[in-house]
Parts: C-alpha cells; structure tokens; sequence
C-alpha cells in the first residue's frame, strides 16, 4: 500500500545473512505522522527489516541487504549518504533499555552534543529538559539529574532511551519491541507517550503484542518467513485480514 | 484434541500411574543431605587451606627478605678523632668559601691526612678501619663548618667493608678482634645508609647504592609503558573494532597469543639484532631495555585489551550507534572507557612481568658494571633485577645483605607500580 506523501519507502528489499535470506522482499511504504506496527512470528524477520531503515544492519558484518530504501525520496543506502546524519534523522529504541553508564543528564545530552545541535550549556539543558518531558520522565528525575541511567527501574530506562532518541529531533523513531521487558504499567506508560509522540514523527513499532499493535498504532504489516504478508490500516487488519495467514495469526492458529 | 498433539506419546492403553509424591525424608535423602553439606565443607577447607598455603609463603618471603635485607640499608660508623691543627693542612679560610672549597680540600690532601689521623687514633693499621670514602664524610663536614680546622674534633665516618662485616657478626676473626676494642672504646655506632639510596654500583659493598639501578628501572620502565601502552590498546581497538573476520585476522591473532608465550630471552636476542645491530642505538641504554620489553609485553596488553573490548555489552554499542555516534565516536566515549579496568588489570601484568625481567636486558647489554645512575635514555643503565643478579654472584660477603635491600627495593616499586594501577583502574570502574 502506497500514500501520497511516504516518510520512508521500501522497495524490494532483502536481507541476507550470509547465505541465509530473513527478509525477502518487501514493499512498504512508512507514512509521514503515523504510528505504523510490525506484528508477526518469532524470526520472521521483524527486527531485520527495521533496522535496514536506519542502516543498523550495517554492524552486522555478515548481514547485506539488497532493494532500495528511501527517506524523503532519497536513497539511504547511496554512496551519497551518511549513515551518522541518517541515524540521528532516524532514531531507534531497542527491546532492552540500555541507558549508557553515565548520568541522567548525559544519556540524553550525548546525541545533541555529538551532532553540535546546542551551541551553549544552556541550549543543552534546555534540550535535555524538552526531551525529559516529552518522555514523560522529568518530573521523576529532574532531582537527580547526575544519577546514573542504570540506577532507574526498566520503565523509567526505556523512557530515558526515548528522551536519548527523541533529544537529537529524529523524524522518525524506530522501536524494536519497546516494552517486552516491562510490566503493564510501564507498558500503559510508554504507549501513552507513543500515541503523544505521535503526529510529530512518524513511527514504527515492532511488537508481539496484538492489543498493543491495535491500540497504539494506525497501521499494521503483518511479517511471515520473511514476508510482507498484507499491509493495511489497522483496523482492516484486525477486523477484515484479507490474507488467510494474517487471520490465522491475530486469531493466535500459530506465533 | 488433534490427532498430531499426542503423536509422541505412549500407545494407547499405557495409562501412566498416578503421581506417587515424592517423599523427602527417606534415609537416602537425608544421606544425599549430608554428603552434599560434607562436600561443601571438604571444599571450604581446601579453599581456605590453599590461600593460607600462598599467604604463608607470601609471608615468609617478605620476612626472610626484611630480616636479611634490613641490615643493607644500615652502615656502621667509626668515631674518629681528628686533630686538624696537628694535619696541618696547606688550606687558607678563603679558599674555603664559595665553590672550588671541596677541590682544595682534595689538593690539600685531605684523603692522605684523615689517613694519617685514624693511624693515630687506633694506631698501626687503624686507616683500615675506615671507608675508602670517609673522608668525604669529613670534608662534608669541613665544608660545613670551617671553623674545625681549628681544633680538635671527632666525625662519625663510615666503617671499611671488613668492620661492617665484623659488626655484624660476619667478618674474619682479626676484624672482629679490632671491633670488639672499638666497642669497648665506645667508638661504633650504626646509622642509616642513606648513600644506599643515592649512589650507584661500586666494587666496595659498603659504598653500593641502589639508586643507579633504580633510575634505570625508572627510565625503562617509563620507555616500556609509553611504547607498550598506547600500540598494544590501538592494536587491540583496531582488530575489535575495525578488522573485518578474514584469514589475515586470524593469523594476527594466533601470532599474538603466541608471542606472548615466547621465552623472553628471545625477545632480547630481537632487541639485540633490532636495535643494536640494525638501528644502532646505544647499548645497554634505558631506551633499548625499554623497546625491548615493550616488545615482550605488548602481546599481553593487546590480548587484555581485547578481552575487555569483547566484554563491553553490544547493547551499549548499539545504543550509540543508534543515535549517529560515529565508529571512532562510539570506541572512544563508550567502548574504551568501559574496556579501560580490563586494559589496566592487562597493563599492570604486563608491567610486572618487565620490572622483573633479566634475562632480555642482558642480551642487550644492560650487564656492564655501571658506577653512576644514568642521566638520560642513552646512557648506559642498569635495572633492579639485573642489578640483584649481578650483586647476588659477588663473592664478597657484604654484597648478600645489599642483595637482600634491592630485592626489597624491587618489591617496593613493584608494589607502588601495582597500587598506582589499582587506583587508577578503580577511578576509572563503571558499573552498568
Ligand atoms: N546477526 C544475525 N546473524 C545471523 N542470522 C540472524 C541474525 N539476526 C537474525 N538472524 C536470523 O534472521 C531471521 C530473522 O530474525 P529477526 O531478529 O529479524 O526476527 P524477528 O522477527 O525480529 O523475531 P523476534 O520477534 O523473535 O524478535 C531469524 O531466522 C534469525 O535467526
Ligand atoms: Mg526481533
């Protein structure tokens, strides 16, 4: 399915790992300022093809991709393009939180800092503040600011990787199974910061949670073997799946 | 229920039989109990037999090295009386102020009259009693104060090798004669050695002193660690981080471990053609010891270093790389100081095993009986270890206590080496 004005473009992309095909050609298109959900099968090559969208795949020595990709209808794997702007253009947020072992402050000030987007100490608080609140966290840790991010409970960590993700002003965040390793308040926590971050970046989520894909986003791939299988807006999707293997999916025949 | 559920499972007809509960207070559970507390027990001995098997030769180590080794850094004096008017030294007052006064001192003949003063004081033979250098004591003492020249006056001046031996209990049976009268006449007296810790190598064991091989351990040391340190961390950073996994890779890796198996003495042979040979450095030089051991450790270095790399969670890499940081952004704001206690602990291994090397620094020809402490990287040196086994193969008795006092010389750095490296290495701990 295609839209007018795509935020990201897939064509034809595969994966290898080595020898190995996990991802095998897929279409897509990413809209501008929606929340789009990943769902299917362990291994079916989810995580994979979100990280061709930030060139992440690129530390996998063994991994090579083939397709095309495009951010704004500029292709993201051409000689022309750097991956360090790409990365800041398109952040990520990973299944574990993994806060660096450093302090609140810095976790979140290191991106803006690498990428010269404050020009005074005061600009870099005033990033740090925004994106805090943005993730919903500043009213918790605006105290203890110099307290190392791995001192914070796991909730509080993956919402201080999203304010790290968000400080540098992606326009797009990329979440591979953000709250997998959290409780469902937590959970709740991170899904009402999807559905505000909304609107202001496009978004893609990878996550197993059926209920979770029909709350927070608005559209939904549904991934098999390598797949795309159907892509549609969510509520088709979870209501009239015009692909026998999606319906066998969300009605939990196999995953 | 689907046929294929239960495909694995017994034929029909084989009920399983109803689950007996496990009963946990039978005699062989209560056996199993106690074999498995006795175990426990068996192996907290062991444990604790084995550190207080090493503690225990740790300790009489350090104790046999202090009890023979503490005497090293004592001298015993001899008092001795001189009466100054009677030497009648050809020297002026005026000569005696400003700096040529030790040169005149010496052209007065000073050495000759403190001589002549001791004969006097113990009568014939007495200026064997003395040190060689004592009357530098004396001029020492002259320089301070002019005034003595005037008069009448007794100097504490070093005791010669044979009475110290004598005092301590270990000299021939003249000597001790000769000391058991000087103690009588309350003459000897026991002070620190502090020339122990200024001079260098002498073939008098009683005007020995540590400091010249102590500069050169120093200086090598610091040429080891500034060569060592940074190649074997840039090397290690390179194969983690940049290398791709090929046959060339690998090859540098089996090479690696293996060199840091290799006898060290092959190691000096390299240095030998290497450095002496080929570029034509100065021989026995700090510069060439410490090429050499860089040599040697900078296979540890580069295989901690790895280790510690390898050991940084992937996790933080990715979440570096996932916010643009650049390959050299995420090795040296996140990797590096993670990895850093890891290379420390390797560093400091390393460094231990070059402080107490001998056998290169021979090859290279850091044996050379060397009487002054070196004044820079090219001049010819001599290191701690070296030092102790040249000393250790003197037959003159004094040399066995002064080996004593550089080994615990040696101990000493080796310790200092091993806390600035621990403190540096718990600065440096993260926890993640
Ligand atoms: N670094 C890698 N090297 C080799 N094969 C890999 C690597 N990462 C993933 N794969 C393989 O690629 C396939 C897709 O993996 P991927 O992690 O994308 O699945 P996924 O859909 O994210 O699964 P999950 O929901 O369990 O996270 C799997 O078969 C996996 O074994
Ligand atoms: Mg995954």
């Amino acid at each position: 399915m295609t839209f007018a004005q795509p935020k990201m473009t897939a064509r034809d992309v595969s994966v290898f790992y080595g020898p190995k095909q996990a991802v095998k050609s897929v279409t897509i298109d990413v809209p501008t300022d929606e929340v789009t959900a990943f769902i299917g099968p362990s291994g079916c090559g989810k995580s994979t093809f979100l990280r061709t969208l930030n060139r992440m795949n690129d530390t996998i020595p063994a991994a090579r991709v083939e397709g095309q990709i495009a951010l704004d209808g500029e292709d993201i794997y051409s000689a022309g393009m750097d991956v360090v702007q790409l990365r800041a253009r398109v952040g990520m947020v990973f299944q574990k939180p993994n806060p660096f072992p450093k302090s609140i402050f810095e976790n979140v000030a290191y991106g803006p800092r690498i990428h010269g987007l404050a020009r005074h100490k005061s600009d870099l608080e005033a990033i740090v503040q925004r994106s805090l609140k943005r993730a919903g966290l500043w009213d918790e840790v605006k105290d203890r600011l110099s307290d190392s991010g791995t001192a914070l409970s796991g909730g509080q960590q993956q919402r201080l990787c999203i304010a790290r993700a968000i400080a540098v002003d992606p326009e797009v965040i990329l979440m591979d199974e953000p709250c997998s390793a959290l409780d469902p308040i937590a959970t709740a926590r991170i899904e009402e910061l999807i559905a505000e971050l909304r609107g202001n970046y496009a978004i893609v989520i990878v996550t197993h949670n059926m209920q979770q894909a029909a709350r927070v986003s608005q559209r939904t791939a549904f991934f098999h073997l390598g797949q795309l299988v159907e892509y549609d807006a969510t509520d088709t999707i979870f209501t009239a799946p015009k692909e026998a293997r999606t319906k066998d999916y969300i009605t939990g025949r196999y995953g | 229920m689907s046929s294929t559920l239960v495909a694995g499972a017994p034929a029909i007809g084989a009920e399983p039989a109803a689950r007996a509960p496990t009963d946990w207070r039978t005699d062989a559970m209560r056996g199993r109990i106690r074999r498995r507390y006795a175990a426990e027990r068996r192996f907290r001995l062991l444990g604790l037999a084995a550190v207080t098997l090493s503690c225990g030769f740790l300790l009489v180590l350090l104790a046999s090295m202090l009890s023979s080794g503490l005497g090293g850094f004592q001298r015993t004096d001899v008092r001795l009386s001189i009466d100054f008017p009677a030497l009648n030294l050809p020297v002026t007052r005026g000569q005696l102020r400003g700096s040529g006064a030790d040169l005149a001192l010496a052209g007065a003949g000073l050495q000759g009259a403190v001589g002549r003063a001791a004969v006097q004081a113990f009568g014939e033979g007495g200026d064997r009693y003395i040190a060689d250098r004592a009357w530098l004591t004396v001029r020492d003492a002259v320089l301070a104060d002019p005034g003595l020249l005037t008069r009448r006056t007794a100097i504490d001046v070093p005791a010669s090798s044979g009475i110290d031996a004598a005092a301590r209990g270990a000299g021939r049976a003249d000597d001790e004669a000769v000391v058991a009268r000087l103690e009588g006449l309350r003459l000897l007296s026991t002070a620190i050695n502090w020339d122990f810790f200024t001079r260098a190598d002498a073939t008098d064991p009683g005007a020995v002193g540590i400091w010249g091989a102590l500069k050169g351990s120093l200086l090598t040391m610091a040429v080891t660690l500034l060569v060592a340190f940074p190649v074997g961390v840039l090397s290690a950073i390179y194969l983690e981080e940049y290398a791709g996994r090929n046959r060339w890779t690998d090859l540098i890796e089996v090479s690696i471990n293996n060199l840091a198996a290799v006898p060290s003495i092959i190691f000096g042979l390299l240095g030998l053609a290497v450095f002496l040979n080929t570029l034509h450095l100065p021989r026995s030089a700090p510069l060439v010891g410490g090429l050499t051991l860089a040599l040697m450790i900078m296979p540890v270095i580069v295989i901690a270093g790895r280790n510690a790399i390898k050991a940084v969670p992937p996790s933080i890499r990715d979440a570096a790389f996932g916010i643009g940081a650049s390959r050299i952004q995420v090795v040296f704001h996140h990797v590096l100081p993670l990895a850093l206690p890891g290379i420390l602990t390797g560093t400091i291994i390393g460094m231990a095993r070059a402080l107490g090397e001998t056998a290169p620094l021979l090859m290279i020809g850091m044996r050379a009986f060397i009487a002054s402490p070196p004044g820079g990287l090219a001049d010819p040196a001599t290191v701690l270890p070296v030092q102790i086994f040249l000393w250790s193969d003197e037959v003159s008795r004094g040399f066995v206590e002064k080996t004593s006092a550089a080994i615990i010389v040696l101990l000493a750095f080796l310790l200092a080496m091993n806390a600035a490296a621990i403190y540096l290495r718990n600065k440096f701990e993260t926890r993640w």
